[in-house]
């Protein structure tokens, strides 16, 4: 029996889609690459996740699981066919556990689904990628999702305490529990962040976070990009985590404000968000110090946002960004890396030089409390040699930030995109003990092949001995 | 083959997604099915395929298109500004074009031209009037039965169009009233309503002989060149008017588009219309209508898609009816679809209903029995399955019954 006919079996017609169109739609993600894929399967429980994987494994195809699609490094993107696993269907709150501060979800549940279902019990789910909105908890464990709001909270893998996970052979695993410290190896933290390459996680248990009893949100308006980017210094120097430290340039503002009409300040060179969460004497006295700072650094105007009206403006404005750009050009790539804070001011610089030596638009919208840089490219695909140019620019800048001290990848994972840079990072005895993991996970590399790790990271794929203690 | 009509969707509208996903969980159809061929990123990827000569105008392609509600709350959060209902409809006229079932040339004779035909109107009201009076719904095809028990009593009463009205305040204008296909002979007191708070701000109302149906229903099925024709007649019909008013949030939310449909004439005309509820809740703020002092309690709000997606009008409806003391009462923060969304819910019965379902749960929580609703097909949608506990009712209408009882008497002003 064909493939097709035995996904058919177990799911039924609907939820498996092979037409060319659908198979189409499915190629790609929020990225710029478009792969190949074989059939779509959309189960709805664990179970149906194990056998989808056997009948991939008794076909000898790779499984590529998928959430939303809203990541950009093509994580979820086919490179070479395949069953698509789109988790969208498992979409179910199993259960919140108040008490506990946690909750067992499935991996299609919507971030944000996830914290407005919280709500009633004073809690959320602490990470906030811009595509919160729209992202899974699953594609949020899969890369090991940041924010906003990671600054002060940490990522995604600090908000995991369990996972259920279908392996290789169809088999579930579950590693982690409600225990605060689970004995034996901790393999959540392998498995976070692993982008779909060792196994599919089916539920996860994640911690939910007590909300805030107060917040102040400010907008601080900057005439040049250095001066914005001193103040992020500064104000980490000043001693302050704040919960969220976000800049814009002036492009970026320019399309946000276009769409949002939120009175943004469009002339400015570069805009802070920057906000502060706890007690209110905690608060103003932590706003006044950014405010202190800022105005230190030639600040044109702070501006403090009235209400959670504003608030939640502000802050849709910023996620929105992304999206945002489409009205500059027909396509944009960006680059997810991160510098130290300490050397934001230069770095910034160079972004924009790299831009002016390849032709290329630069926007640039990022977390910069933790130095994670999202400098988006304009360009047009249809262009002759423009995804080139815009690639060479791209592998130019990662190189930067790396050189600055920085690393490749903030919170968008590695995926396709960032793959052949990994030596950039790591040695070939981090690449060799990360291959190995994979090996051991999935011997028969079914599971997202050709993601993260390059070729040749296994060191005897150069026919050399494994390194001594290299791992275990 | 690609697109063949000048209608397609273009490269240029399309280079506007970039593909970010924000759109998905506003789906409603994504939200039923999680299927990326049912949101509005995966259907702007399949206009793309076709233009991009990847796919055809095919089954697949018909199904993934027609499966969508139009009801635009995409278009609303896209931050890359994507026209979602403009290509939507650009994607149904080829599909019309080089799809013509049986099913699809039937409509765009009803849709097209049986609703700019008021002598077609009438007689289907006839009977429909009498099959609404002897209770025999079980002649209709089972598609229409729901919807059909959501209508209003269909009483003999007189139309508006070809009427005018002088104001009954200080002079402030003449605005133009939208008749409308079926506002006129089944929802005339919502006209009513409008028309008598337009006159009490001071207001001279007309309603053109010359008008027809806008033809918001025929572009969303695809039928172009009869959305163009019909387009083209109101904006004649419509000349020299300085506000243009249209009661149901579909024909307000098409007027305003009519640039498109009718060319620089018709962009003129669009730059003048507006939504009733727009116009009152301005008139209310001005002063030139009253608020009531006498609390009514709580009234649920809903806010049909082509109001507050395609018009981006939100606080207007909700103005009004504070003005008319009652509580608005939200049921829905994201505003989805209640699944009337014109045609679909004879089309689609299925989903139509599974949505519509949703949107009265969410009625029923909220505690009320007052519900207001600025459009015709979510009201009957929202009638049928609610039940005649609820009292479903256009904002103006709620604010006027509270007008007229601040004046203490049955409005005289009113000719009838």
């Amino acid at each position: 029996m064909s493939l097709q006919t035995d996904l058919i079996g177990l799911l039924g017609t609907d939820r498996v889609l092979a037409s060319g169109l659908d198979r189409y739609l499915y190629g790609k993600d929020a990225g710029v690459y478009r792969g190949e894929v074989t059939v779509v399967a959309l189960p709805e429980t664990t179970e149906e996740v194990a056998e989808i994987v056997r009948i991939a494994a008794r076909h000898g195809v790779p499984v590529v699981p998928r959430g939303a699609g809203t990541g950009l490094a093509g994580g979820a993107v086919p490179l070479g066919g395949g069953v698509v696993v789109a988790t969208t269907r498992m979409n179910q709150i199993f259960e919140i556990d108040a008490a506990n501060r946690c909750a067992w979800v499935g991996p299609g549940v919507i971030n944000l689904d996830l914290s407005r279902a919280a709500e009633p019990y004073g809690l959320h789910f602490a990470p906030d990628p811009s595509s919160q909105s729209a992202c899974t908890i699953g594609g949020n464990v899969a890369n090991n999702s940041g924010g906003p709001h990671c600054l002060a909270e940490g990522s995604t893998v600090n908000h995991v305490l369990g996972l259920e996970v279908v392996l290789a052979d169809g088999d579930v695993l579950v590693v982690g529990g409600k225990a605060p410290d689970p004995i034996g190896l901790d393999l959540r933290g392998i498995l976070v962040g692993s982008e779909g390459t060792l196994g599919i996680v089916t539920k996860a248990l994640v911690r939910l976070t007590p909300n805030p009893p107060d917040v102040r949100t400010l907008l601080i308006t900057f005439d040049s990009v250095e001066d914005a980017a001193a103040t992020v210094s500064g104000v980490i120097a000043a001693g302050l985590v704040p919960a969220a430290l976000e800049m814009m340039d002036q492009r970026m503002t320019q399309a946000v404000e276009n769409w949002l009409g939120a009175g943004l300040p469009t002339d400015a060179a570069a805009i802070l968000l920057a906000e502060v969460t706890g007690d209110t004497p905690a608060v103003e006295a932590e706003a006044d110090v950014i405010r202190a700072v800022a105005t230190e650094h030639r600040a044109r105007e702070i501006r403090l946002a009235r209400d959670e009206a504003e608030r939640a403006l502000l802050w849709k404005g910023r996620k929105s960004a992304f999206g945002a750009v489409a009205q500059a050009a027909p396509d944009y790539y960006l680059h997810d890396t991160v510098v130290p804070r300490t050397k934001l001011v230069e770095t910034m610089r160079e972004v924009y030089e790299i831009g002016e030596r390849y032709g290329l638009t630069m926007m640039n919208v990022f977390h910069a409390g933790d130095g994670n840089l999202h400098p988006l490219m304009m360009f047009d695909a249809s262009e002759p040699g423009a995804l080139e140019r815009v690639h060479a620019a791209a592998d130019e800048l990662v190189e930067l930030c790396v050189r600055n001290g920085g690393v490749l990848s903030g919170e968008h994972g590695i995926g396709k995109e960032k793959r052949d840079l990994m030596h950039l990072m790591f040695t070939p005895v981090d690449l060799d003990a990360q291959a190995r993991i994979k090996e051991a996970f999935d011997p028969e590399g079914r599971f997202n092949p050709e993601k993260v790790l390059p070729a040749g990271s296994r060191c005897f794929d150069f026919g050399r001995p494994i390194p001594e203690g290299a791992w275990i | 083959m690609g697109y063949v009509t000048a209608e397609a969707p273009t490269r240029v509208e399309l280079a506007t997604c970039v593909q970010c996903g924000l759109c998905l969980p506003h789906c409603p159809t994504f939200r039923l099915t999680g299927l990326e061929t049912a949101s509005p990123r995966g259907r702007l990827m399949a206009m793309s395929a076709v233009l991009e000569g990847f796919a055809e105008v095919d089954d697949v392609f018909v199904e993934i298109i027609d499966f969508c509600l139009g009801c635009r709350a995409c278009e609303a959060v896209c931050p890359g500004l994507t026209p979602y209902g403009r290509v939507l409809e650009g994607a149904r006229a080829e599909i019309a074009t080089q799809h013509p079932t049986p099913s699809r040339r039937l409509r765009r004779w009803v849709l097209g031209r049986a609703l700019a035909t008021r002598g077609f109107v009438s007689a289907a009201t006839a009977v429909a009037a009498v099959v609404q009076r002897l209770g025999a719904t079980w002649i209709l095809p089972a598609a229409v039965r729901r919807s059909f028990t959501g209508l209003r009593p269909l009483a003999g009463r007189e139309r508006w169009i070809g009427r005018s009205a002088e104001p009954v305040a200080d002079p402030l204008g003449t605005a133009a009233l939208l008749a409308g296909c079926v506002m006129d002979p089944w929802f005339s007191s919502v006209h009513e309503a409008t028309v008598g708070l337009l006159r009490r701000a001071g207001y001279r109302v007309v309603v053109p002989e010359a008008q027809t149906c806008c033809g918001a229903l025929a572009a969303h099925d695809g039928h172009a060149s009869e959305a163009r024709r019909m387009a083209r007649r109101n904006v004649a019909a419509f000349a020299g008017f300085d506000l243009i008013v249209a009661d149901a949030a579909g024909c307000s939310a098409h007027l305003k588009e009519y640039g498109h449909w009718a060319g620089d004439v018709g962009g003129a005309m669009a730059e003048r219309v507006r939504d009733v509820t727009e116009v009152v809740a301005e008139l209310i703020a001005d002063g030139r209508l009253p608020r009531s002092e006498l609390p009514r309690g709580p009234v649920a709000v809903q806010d049909p898609c082509h109001l507050r997606h395609a018009q981006r009008v939100v606080e207007a409806p909700r103005t009004i009816l504070r003005a008319a003391g009652y509580e608005p009462v939200e049921i829905d923060q994201d505003a989805m679809c209640c699944g009337a969304a014109g045609t679909y819910a004879i089309l689609r019965p299925d989903t139509s209903l599974e949505l519509g379902r949703r949107k009265a749960d969410q009625v029923r929580a909220a505690g009320s029995t007052v519900v207001a609703s600025a459009n015709p097909g979510c009201e009957m949608q929202l009638r049928s399955l609610l039940g005649p506990a609820y009292r479903v009712a256009h904002p103006v209408e709620l604010y006027w019954e509270a007008v007229v009882e601040m004046a203490g008497r049955v409005p005289a002003e009113v000719d009838r």
